[in-house]
């Protein structure tokens, strides 16, 4: 039948995208209203991995609720965990001794590179660069490994504790850490030659996802995403937590805020991360790895448990009932994890959990500006968008 | 447009220059390890499946007291204890849910008495939920199977110990006393075998 003139009617597409799709990394589903191949509308829905980690946090004692943030972003679980202890210690006003700190400093440096490789390789893949998938993944696996000599798991590691680290490093660790730092820029150099200068690559980052450093900073983005845009802004330098106050490293920043300059950022800070975990070996001090003057708060050593009454007490209350002496009142603590500012809040009410527990996570920030990116864009294009805001949803849905 | 950049857009220098890395790693040793046949062997402190230590009299070590089943993130641990003869508080039964577990070890940490322990076992897959609920005496035979490979101490040179490093605090000099004065982590070991 022919098409009569004036009969079609033009009508926008409406798609689905995710919820599994395999470049959404994750559950992620947008819904997308195409016209051709632009899209003119963008809504994401998020929701699919939710857990109820914060109502979780509100029934599990400070101490039995650290394994429940291994499971935000689970791909930088260290970040994390160094989060909510350092937010825990800023709400009992105690610190952990210098030892403890560099340890997690080093740590969560580490489990930086590992979230940024892990980006690299499935942003390439989702892209069309499969090569540099396989090369990014040998160096994550190699801190993987390092991850399971240091804690005893390779992702949901469950290391710090509050006031401290869970066991000491051993020099086998220390070396081998070394080593890698010593092998790490040239694998950059090896990913740089790959894609670098990649015409295909160019064509596909440059001018896409454009977000300027007004609108960056008035969507509450940080991280990488911040720093792409230009904006110097970095918790490590601004308000240093743990070690990062004695360590020397930079922040890199990119001019115009597209892909390209995210993915330079995100490169430049892999860098800087091994630089931080070098210096962090050379300077690492003698002592106590967990605070000694926090004893309502750190489980006593097994041998004095068995020994001494008051220890026995103290680790009998401290597991059924939780640190109780928590102050009243709350507090926000935030860290500088890999994909940006991750922040705890806690309501304390004087028991031993906490009245309240909510986690600003960045994944959830950077989704919403998701819609802002796309809009206007060709369907190919929302995924390198998703690719470059590097979310992980089980941080977004918590 | 400059010469330079002619020859480099018709020869495609940049896209020459990758695959040149990707034909020199032809020649370099391979990183895959085949699974099934090349196992690493698991880190000291790896975190596996559960298992409950026995005493020299081939019982299990554990009390009863509830302290993993309070400090358990997941709640996937079960006791039932009764009262025995001459008042003793005896345990019944003593459950774990592997598949609900975490892996987190705070119940090794939170356990006075080392009884409950997580091994370097990682291959325990099965087609049913039932055989993955970890009754007593299947965490025990789980201690025996790990035992038996290791034949080595376990807390010793394997588990790492919570906190290690006490020293320079005057505060803890009578701790550091305490835990110099005995070790006996390894009687469950030799009972175990």
């Amino acid at each position: 039948m022919p098409i009569q003139k004036g009969k079609l009617r033009k009508k926008e597409l409406t798609i689905n995208m995710g919820p599994q799709h395999p470049a959404t990394h994750g559950v992620l589903r947008l819904e997308l209203d195409i016209d051709g191949e632009t899209v003119v509308k963008c809504t994401p829905h998020v929701g699919y991995l939710h857990r109820g980690t914060e109502k979780l946090g509100e029934n599990r004692t400070y101490l039995s609720a650290l394994p429940l943030t291994d499971r935000l972003d689970y791909i930088s679980s260290m970040a994390n965990n160094v989060g909510y202890c350092l937010a825990v210690e800023r709400l009992f006003g105690i610190e952990a001794p210098e030892r403890a700190k560099f340890i997690r400093t080093m740590a969560s440096e580490m489990s930086r590179i590992s979230s940024h490789l892990l980006w690299l390789g499935t942003h390439a893949l989702d892209i069309g660069a499969m090569t540099v998938f396989l090369y990014a993944f040998k160096e994550r696996e190699w801190i993987l490994d390092l991850f399971e000599m240091l804690t005893g798991a390779r992702l949901t590691v469950t290391y710090p504790r509050i006031g401290g680290v869970k066991a000491d490093v051993s020099e086998e660790f220390l070396s081998s850490l070394y080593k890698f730092t010593d092998e790490f820029p040239k694998r950059i150099e090896e990913y740089e030659t790959l894609i670098d200068q990649n015409r295909i690559w160019l064509q596909r980052t440059k001018n896409i996802g454009i977000i300027s450093a007004e609108e960056a900073v008035n969507w509450g983005l940080t991280g990488p995403m911040l720093r792409g845009s230009g904006v110097d802004y970095d918790l490590r330098k601004y308000c240093p937590y743990d070690a990062y106050d004695q360590v020397e490293f930079d922040v890199p920043l990119g001019k115009c805020g597209d892909t390209y300059d995210r993915y330079r950022c995100r490169m430049e800070e892999m860098l800087q991360s091994n630089r931080i975990i070098r210096q962090c070996i050379e300077k690492l001090p003698q002592g106590p790895i967990m605070s000694p003057d926090a004893p309502k708060l750190t489980l006593p050593p097994k041998e004095r448990v068995q020994k001494d009454m008051e220890a026995m007490i103290q680790h009998f209350v401290l597991i059924t009932k939780g640190p109780i002496t928590a102050p009243d009142g709350e507090m926000y603590s935030a860290i500088e994890a890999p994909k940006g500012e991750l922040g705890f809040y806690f309501i304390s009410d004087g028991t031993g959990r906490p009245y309240r527990m909510r986690l600003r996570s960045p994944s959830f920030v950077h989704a919403s500006i998701l819609p802002k990116l796309c809009e206007g864009s060709l369907v190919a294009d929302v995924i390198a968008n998703i690719g470059t805001i590097d979310i992980v949803l089980g941080e977004c849905d918590r | 447009m400059g010469v330079k950049k002619i020859i480099k857009t018709v020869f495609m220098l940049e896209i020459l220059k990758g695959m040149s890395l990707t034909f020199r790693a032809l020649f370099r040793r391979p990183v895959t390890r085949q699974y099934p046949k090349h196992k690493r062997e698991p880190f000291a402190g790896f975190r596996g499946l559960h298992a409950l230590t026995r005493r020299p009299d081939g019982d299990a070590v554990c009390v009863g007291c509830g302290l993993c089943a309070a400090i358990c993130p997941s709640q996937c641990i079960k006791i039932y204890t009764s009262e025995g003869a001459d008042h003793k508080k005896v345990v019944d039964r003593y459950e774990i849910e592997v598949l609900r577990c975490l892996y987190c070890g705070l119940c090794v940490e939170a356990c006075p008495f080392k009884a409950v322990v997580m091994t370097d076992i990682y291959e325990y897959s099965s087609f049913t939920r039932q055989e993955l609920y970890m009754t007593k005496d299947k965490l025990l035979a789980n201690w025996d199977r790990f035992s038996e490979k290791r034949k080595k101490t376990y807390f010793g040179s394997f588990w790492k110990p919570l906190f290690t490093d006490f020293s320079g605090s005057d505060k803890q000099a009578k701790l550091q006393d305490v835990s110099k004065a005995k070790k006996h982590e390894d009687i469950y070991l030799e009972a175990g075998k």
